[in-house]
């Protein structure tokens, strides 16, 4: 599964969806919205472009790392502390496989994909800076 | 002749988003974006600096491909074009 949406998802029926014959480690990364004296968080997406970028992200971590399957959700709209943000299971063969492409999944989104994170605060709101001021992780694809 | 300019994140904020143009023809991109967001003085700002350069972390996409804002004054816009800006992302 991969998506860009409101709705939060139930993490065990993705890990159980996952498993499959020859699998032999799930990795999980669950991103949430952490509580730095904030509010509450709104995320936006260019939501053609973001969706067709993990698809590409997905399609390239199967074959750098050998991956048997993966799934990415990143949630959009207002989001409580504490509610998922971002949501990656990757399944592989062995864990060093699983491990190196979830970490390579979750880099390459904070690079370049297209969406935005503002956090609602009590004394104004702000637009978090991105980690790639130029934006050129992802190439001109 | 018809475009669409979307505008995301600060961006969007200060100029809105899905904003139409009818540009003449022989518009450049890097025009087209500057006659759209001299609307609004903060938004101009925030996209060109002092020169009327593109800042240097501007994003700009023309039907959903990145385009290099050092290009934008060499490609034409044409009908039905899609052209993005928005800043640095920050997914994840």
């Amino acid at each position: 599964m991969i998506a860009i949406q409101k709705e939060d998802v139930d993490i065990g029926n993705l890990i159980n969806d996952a498993k499959q014959r020859g699998m032999g480690a799930i990795v999980l990364f669950d991103g949430i919205v952490r509580d730095d004296d904030i509010c509450e968080m709104e995320l936006e997406s260019y939501e053609e472009v973001a969706l067709r970028e993990l698809e590409q992200i997905a399609s390239d971590a199967k074959a750098k790392f050998g991956l048997l399957s993966v799934d990415i959700i990143h949630r959009i709209g207002r989001l409580a502390i504490g509610e998922n943000i971002l949501i990656i299971i990757v399944g592989a063969g062995h864990r060093k496989e699983a491990y190196e492409g979830s970490r390579y999944i979750i880099e390459t989104i904070k690079a370049g994909v297209p969406i935005w994170k503002k956090e609602l605060r009590k004394d104004g709101d702000r637009w978090v800076p991105g980690e790639h001021p130029h934006g050129c992780g992802m190439g001109k694809n | 002749m018809s475009v669409k300019i979307r505008f995301f994140a600060r961006f969007r904020e200060l100029l809105g988003t899905d904003v139409l143009a009818t540009p003449a023809p022989g518009m450049t991109l890097s025009g087209l974006v500057k006659d759209v967001a001299g609307e609004n003085k903060e938004g101009y700002d925030a996209i060109f600096d002092e020169q009327g350069a593109f800042r240097e972390f501007v994003i700009l996409m023309r039907n959903t491909k990145r385009v290099d804002t050092a290009d934008a004054e060499k490609i034409l816009v044409t009908d039905g074009d899609e052209v993005a800006v928005f800043p640095p992302v920050a997914g994840g």
